[in-house]
């Protein structure tokens, strides 16, 4: 299957041949820079060309106190903090009440120097040597400043606009655990991972992507515990994306993937702030995309789609069941329907004499073959469920009542259907919804109609059939140099035991082996409190660090 | 003649214990259909200790395969002939081992499509499972040596929990007096029934194309003795559960006697009915052991045409061991007849033939006086 990928990918790339570069006249018409002078007139003029008519373009014309020095200020109304620029840029140049003896010193020659160091009051301030530099810091909410008869460009840090705020997370409920979820905002969202992880080597490094929305990504580790090879390997892939737009994470997902035509997610994306630094803790590393609140995981093997945040909180039992569940509901999602087709069409001889006897005599006077019944109520469902989703919560309740109950109840009594079978899809149904990750609950809701379709057509067998199928497609997987099914394949037997297992946290020694961490160890052994007096412990290659000094 | 490297063949590595698996998985996922027959009919309620006996061999072959896998490094036994035998007599017995490879590819086929349509599916042609199951298996064979393992570890996990599950629940229909009288065996008839090793050991020989594609060669031995230990021992045991069910006596009239087995597990009459458990497991541990046949075979052809790439062969053998399949034998009882002698085939192929390259390897040593390969 790998192959005919490889094979598809290249059929794609070769249609879209790279593009010859532009002509020479194009480049010099395109070419900002050419036409940047320092005269303030001919440059406002400039830039009205540039940005054109927008309504939220704000340029503002104005002189010093003793009309030295001619300048203007160019914003973007919405994105910028207005009260700031009046308050510390404006005043200070505009006023002559205040006690501002350089206010009276400016020149021409001087002005950018006195602006700069010792009139206006922002904290974040730099400055742009070009027009095009400082438009791209303009768009994207800071104030320029334009001194007449001055090449270089003052830029002030004012951005601020309209934010949502910290809210819970609505696709990742919990019981227990923080309620706060990421927001749009990176600023906030990179505010929120500072506060729990107070490390100075918690890391944020910046790239850009896309042309026209230049979107801020940022890649979020901790430097002395994450693989520097997997943390190159994300930036290259980053790096190397090529488009004009990037809108959500899930742009990013689809560019840095391995399998690009696999149906199983590869990345997981969490709006869990508890969840992201648990990730990094680990030494994972976070991709973090402005304007959404969806963080990408990597590398991200398939069993992290069936733990959830709270299995970390609750007790271990209760973790230790919940995944036990979630593993069996797993299954059930993917191929009840499949084997109950299979085994009505094939197999009857399996089933209890009695039960079956119920079943045959419940599908008596029903029209279809078990395998149209089961498609048929599989897709009812589907439809239910998508109508449910988009709907207003009021009227979703009407979609549900209407369809599951209504529906459901008229299609037995007027034969269409059996109830076994809408026993069979509503359990189904329910098991999809159990999985704690939405896009892996998806990848087996679309894996289950194939199946019951081989179901119908081989039996038993074709189920099996099938299964061999997806496994093959999932031991060839790989999540950035992780194997997919990692650690229940591949793993150490510690990691395969953690899979399922959540031990308690003062056993939970080490890091996963297969992310290859440069640090293994998360805590000295035996730090439960009373097990092993703080002098005896074994530390870890920090803790001794920071001790070392003041004990000798 | 300058040697094709290895790399271009196969770049991936697997792990001494993922190849432990597969040979875990080889030896357990056919024999235990194949074993009450032939070791029940010599050997009565002793069957058991000639599959334990039986493990030995299965450790000759290995240890010789694993020593000269230790001289010739980074060498499938497909190269090393070459080295050894010359370029023409290497390719020659190189070419005999890939026969025997697909032999088993054809005879595991054929078997699990004569399990399936008797058993489970009578109306379906015996083609459908042949053909279905080859398919898988080439497509892994494409995907390479690292999927086929990680497959397999999943697989065996499978396999192995169920076959626990399944002989637990059985304790309650064991009546150990079919296993009596114990021990009383004539040892010589023992030997000679444990020394049938096509049923039960010589999967051992596969070791002698997986060696160089491991992490740590040096730990083959360790890793291929404990997965034949392993094995062996868990079929063993399966076979005093059967014994202990049915006695020996019905154990011979019974077709699928494994099959029957499951059928008598019934607990609280809610536990029952495992016939799928068994069918699942069947399959998938017949797929694992398939592909990875299919796998040696195709790279031993391969590297003896010296070719480039694996995928040319796939399907070229693939088709051969499916045609082969329908025209190896008859029925099964015909297979079970086959394989209840030692033929000389056996013994050349499985200890002849290796004990020779290690002379051969140990004469070039001290013509030569120097040391081959890595030390021990």
């Amino acid at each position: 299957m790998a192959n005919a990928f490889t094979f598809l990918k290249k059929l794609v790339a070769r249609k879209e041949k790279p593009k010859p570069p532009m002509t020479n006249n194009k480049q010099a018409a395109r070419k900002p820079e050419n036409d940047d002078t320092p005269v303030l007139s001919e440059r406002l003029a400039l830039i009205k060309k540039r940005l054109g008519e927008s309504n939220d373009v704000v340029i503002r014309e104005f002189n010093t106190s003793k009309d030295q020095v001619k300048l203007a200020l160019l914003l973007i109304d919405g994105l910028v903090d207005k009260k700031m620029i009046n308050d510390n840029i404006m005043l200070p140049i505009l006023s002559n009440t205040l006690a501002n003896e350089y206010s009276e010193k400016l020149t021409a020659s001087n002005a950018f120097e006195l602006l700069n160091k010792h009139i206006t009051a922002v904290s974040e301030l730099s400055q742009a040597s070009n027009l095009t530099q400082a438009l791209k810091m303009v768009l994207s909410g800071d104030t320029a400043l334009f001194i007449d008869g001055e090449q270089r460009i003052i830029v002030f840090g004012t951005r601020m606009w309209e934010k949502r705020t910290v809210a819970e997370p609505v696709t990742e409920a919990a019981v227990r655990g923080p309620r706060e979820g990421f927001t749009e905002t990176m600023r906030i969202n990179t505010s929120l991972l500072r506060r729990r992880i107070k490390h100075e080597n918690l890391r944020f490094e910046t790239m850009k992507a896309g042309r026209r929305t230049a979107t801020d990504i940022n890649l979020v580790y901790i430097n002395d515990i994450v693989n520097q090879e997997t943390l190159a390997e994300v930036r290259q892939r980053i790096a190397a994306i090529d488009t004009d737009a990037i809108l959500e994470s899930g742009y990013i997902e689809e560019y840095i993937e391995d399998a690009p035509f696999s149906i199983f997610p590869q990345l997981e994306h969490t709006e869990r702030v508890d969840k992201a630094a648990a990730a990094i803790l680990e030494g994972r590393v976070l991709v973090m995309t402005d304007n959404t609140p969806f963080m990408l995981i990597v590398p991200t093997s398939f069993f992290q789609f069936i733990q959830a945040s709270e299995d970390f909180y609750e007790r271990p039992y209760v973790a230790l069941f919940l995944r036990l569940l979630r593993l069996f509901v797993l299954n059930i999602a993917l191929i009840l329907p499949a084997t109950y087709v299979a085994v009505i069409s094939f197999h009857q001889e399996m089933l209890p004499t009695s039960l079956l006897l119920n079943i045959t005599a419940a599908r008596e006077g029903i029209p279809f073959p078990a395998v149209a019944e089961a498609l048929l109520m599989e897709g009812t469902f589907e439809v239910l469920r998508e109508a449910g989703i988009r709907l207003p919560k009021t009227v979703g309740q009407a979609v549900s009542i209407v369809g599951g109950l209504v529906i459901g109840d008229a299609a037995i009594r007027a034969g269409l259907v059996s109830p076994g079978m809408v026993i069979i899809v509503a359990a189904t149904a329910i098991s999809t919804f159990a999985i704690p990750a939405f896009n892996a609950s998806v990848a087996l809701r679309l894996l289950r109609f194939p199946l019951i379709i081989l179901g119908a057509m081989m039996g038993l067998y074709g189920v099996i059939f099938g299964l061999i199928i997806i496994l093959i497609h999932l031991a060839g997987l790989q999540s950035f140099g992780v194997p997919y099914l990692t650690p229940l394949v591949h793993g150490t037997f510690r990691d395969m035991v953690k899979t399922i297992v959540r031990p308690p946290w003062w056993a939970n020694i080490f890091r996963p082996r297969l992310l290859d961490p440069q640090q293994r160890r998360r805590q000295a052994t035996n730090t439960w409190a009373r097990h092993t007096p703080l002098e005896e412990r074994e530390l870890t290659h920090e803790e001794s660090k920071d001790r070392q000094p003041g004990k000798g | 003649m300058k040697k094709a490297k290895i790399g271009s063949l196969e770049k991936g590595k697997i792990s001494p214990r993922q190849g432990g698996e597969l040979l875990v998985i080889s030896l357990l996922a056919t024999s235990i259909l194949l074993v009450p027959a032939v070791a029940v009919e010599q050997q009565g309620q002793n069957a058991w200790l000639a599959v334990l006996l039986g493990t030995i061999w299965g450790l000759v072959t290995l240890s010789i395969v694993c020593w000269l896998g230790n001289k010739h490094p980074e060498e499938t036994i497909f190269q090393y002939t070459e080295t050894l035998l010359g370029k023409w007599l290497g390719k020659v017995v190189g070419l005999l081992y890939v026969w025997s490879f697909l032999r088993v590819v054809a005879i595991v086929i054929r078997e699990f499509g004569d399990f399936m349509t008797t058993s489970f599916m009578p109306n379906t042609p015996l083609s459908v499972f042949s053909l279905s199951l080859i398919f898988l298996a080439a497509w892994t064979v494409f995907a390479g040596l690292e999927v086929l393992a990680r497959m397999n570890e999943f697989i065996i996990l499978l396999v192995i929990g169920s076959l626990y599950f399944i002989l637990l629940l059985s304790l309650g229909n064991w009546e150990l007096g079919y296993l009596q009288p114990l021990f009383r065996v004539e040892f010589l008839s023992l030997l000679k029934t444990s020394l049938i090793p096509e049923v039960w050991a010589v999967d051992t020989i596969t070791f002698a194309v997986i060696i160089p594609f491991l992490t740590r060669p040096q730990r083959a031995l360790a890793a291929g003795a404990a997965a034949a230990v392993f094995a062996n021992g868990l079929l063993a045991i399966g076979l005093i559960s059967l014994l202990a069910t049915f006695g020996p006596y019905f154990l011979l009239v019974t077709r699928f006697p494994i099959l029957m087995f499951v059928r008598s597990i019934s607990v609280a009459q809610i536990l029952s009915r495992f016939e799928v458990l068994i069918m699942v497991v069947w399959v998938a541990g017949v797929f694992a052991k398939t592909t990875f046949y299919l796998y040696c075979a195709c790279l031993g052809l391969a590297q003896i045409t010296g070719l480039k790439e694996i995928r040319p062969v796939v399907l070229a053998l693939g088709t051969i061991a499916v045609v082969w399949s329908f025209s190896l034998f008859e029925n099964i009882t015909e297979l079970e007849a086959s394989v209840s002698t030692t033929s000389p085939r056996v013994l050349l192929m499985y200890f002849g033939i290796p004990l020779f390259l290690l002379v051969l390897t140990w004469l070039k040593e001290k013509l030569h006086k120097r040391q081959l390969g890595r030390m021990q």
